[in-house]
């Protein structure tokens, strides 16, 4: 398995093309990786003889920071992109505008494979790092498809709220949290746009649900599986999946784990299948947890906040002075005193005080991963932070 | 800022309250936030902000807003100006 990074494939994309269309198999890293160079070494030597070939992977660090390698098989994700060609209604696309990296699996699918494979146009920027760039493309588009993700949705607001960019007939968002209340601002943006919130994990490679916008107004309602697709979950309300367009395997710290077509693999999320049939995420394994006995969702609690808060915002968890598990709200921008009241009556009005946040902070601007998502790691250490509000326990 | 001021910042600040909701004779029954929880929350607050700890004896006998100034004044602390 031979090494691409981000950094090379950027700068040539053809690169990539050719990668694809040789026998060999191929990891596409990232730009920064320095510091896991010796790691990646290492887990690829890991890797069965069968996937040295007519395979791909990609590195993935997700919200834990572990690193893993997600391995594919191409003939799958070529499947899958004909799948989401056909329920994404993708056909009078005729170009896509690519503003997270080319290593982060959902962009790696649904934009480069999907562009390969119906011969459309596929657009590199240099994505929110530069948004003059993102700017010219999103002007100058024609018929096109943009990806994103929920937390680039303020980016946008910032950069070019005063625009609309009609060129833009489908607008994805995947890999956290749908904006379903931003999507007045993403609606005045793109206002031909067809909009889809797309589910999945790394493991899934990456796609698992699909529903249109305007299907559901509870942002944590996932849609229904893709065809093929079955998902369940466990005594613990895990959400599993069984995927024929999935991983065939990962390496992390364990070593190299088969993903076999029996398996049920762990998506990482909590969730129910509601009565219409469709599924609803309950949050992260991680984002859910009991404090003082209650059962705290911090997705939900987002949602409560972003009732009277349209800028950045994450939860991380902090234990209190009791030794309870809690939670800290962090926003960005700062808030004014009026914006602070409305957030913090929202709290009363909607919740008990265990799940009002231990503290309101802010910082200038969130951290965010190369993929767009906001670094929740990151934005516990970050400093300073402007306390705001804090609870006296 | 004078003392009566400052404990009605805390107040608000504890239980979330709109200032307009705020009265010299608030009791516990008319805030619905006002729960164990915010107790143990405005005990620490009129730590930090009087410098007295109440015991716990004394928290469990704050009913309302009169209560913690009869305790505090029982203490010395000044509400009158």
């Amino acid at each position: 398995m031979y090494v691409l990074t981000e950094a090379e494939v950027s700068a040539d994309l053809s690169l990539l093309d050719a990668a694809w269309r040789q026998a060999e198999s191929f990891i596409l890293l990232p730009d920064k990786f320095g510091a896991l160079r010796e790691w990646i070494v290492r887990a690829l030597k890991e890797l069965p003889l069968n996937l040295e070939s007519e395979h791909f992977a990609l590195l993935t660090s997700g919200t834990t920071g572990q690193p893993r390698v997600i391995v594919g098989a191409r003939e799958r994700a070529q499947n899958l992109a004909v799948v989401l060609h056909r329920l994404q209604e993708s056909e009078p696309v005729r170009e896509t505008i690519l503003v997270l990296p080319l290593s982060y699996t959902y962009a790696f699918v649904n934009q480069w494979v999907w562009a390969t494979i119906q011969g459309r146009r596929l657009r590199p920027t240099r994505g929110f790092g530069a948004p003059e760039d993102v700017k010219v493309a999103l002007e100058s588009a024609r018929e096109a498809m943009l990806c994103l993700v929920g937390a680039q949705v303020p980016l946008l607001a910032q950069y070019f709220g005063d625009r609309s960019f009609p060129g833009i007939i489908r607008v994805h968002f995947a890999g956290g949290r749908f904006p379903q209340e931003r999507l007045d601002v993403v609606r005045a943006l793109f206002p031909h746009a067809k909009i889809f919130n797309n589910y999945g994990c790394a493991e899934a490679m990456p796609r698992l649900t699909l529903r249109c916008a305007e299907d559901s107004q509870d942002p944590c309602d996932i849609g229904t599986p893709l065809p093929g697709i079955a998902m369940q979950t466990n005594a613990d309300g895990e959400l599993l999946f069984r995927s024929p367009y999935g991983a065939v395997g990962i390496i992390d710290e364990r070593g190299y784990q088969p993903i076999l077509p029996d398996t049920w693999v762990d998506t990482g999320d909590l969730a129910k299948k509601t009565s219409g049939g469709t599924w609803r995420l309950a949050g992260r394994s991680s984002e859910v947890f009991k404090r003082y006995g209650e059962k705290i969702s911090l997705p939900t609690l987002l949602a409560t906040v972003l009732d009277a808060w349209k800028n950045s915002a994450v939860f991380y968890r902090e234990r209190d002075q009791a030794g309870e598990e809690g939670h800290v709200l962090l926003l960005a921008p700062p808030p004014s005193g009026v914006q602070l009241r409305s957030i913090l009556k929202e709290f009363r009005d909607n919740h008990a005080r265990v799940f009002w946040p231990l503290r309101i902070e802010s910082v200038d601007t969130l951290p965010l991963l190369p993929n767009g998502k906001i670094d929740t790691l990151a934005a516990s250490s970050l400093n300073p932070k402007t306390i705001h509000w804090y609870q006296r326990i | 800022m004078t003392n009566l001021e400052k404990l009605k910042d805390l107040v608000i600040d504890v239980f979330l309250l709109d200032p307009a909701e705020f009265r010299l004779d608030l009791k516990q029954n008319e805030v619905e936030t006002w729960d164990s929880l915010g107790l143990v929350s405005l005990a620490v607050g009129i730590h930090s902000a009087f410098g007295y700890h109440p015991t716990p004896a004394e928290a469990i006998s704050i009913h309302g807003v009169q209560d913690v100034i009869c305790l505090l004044s029982s203490k010395g602390i000044d509400f009158e100006n």
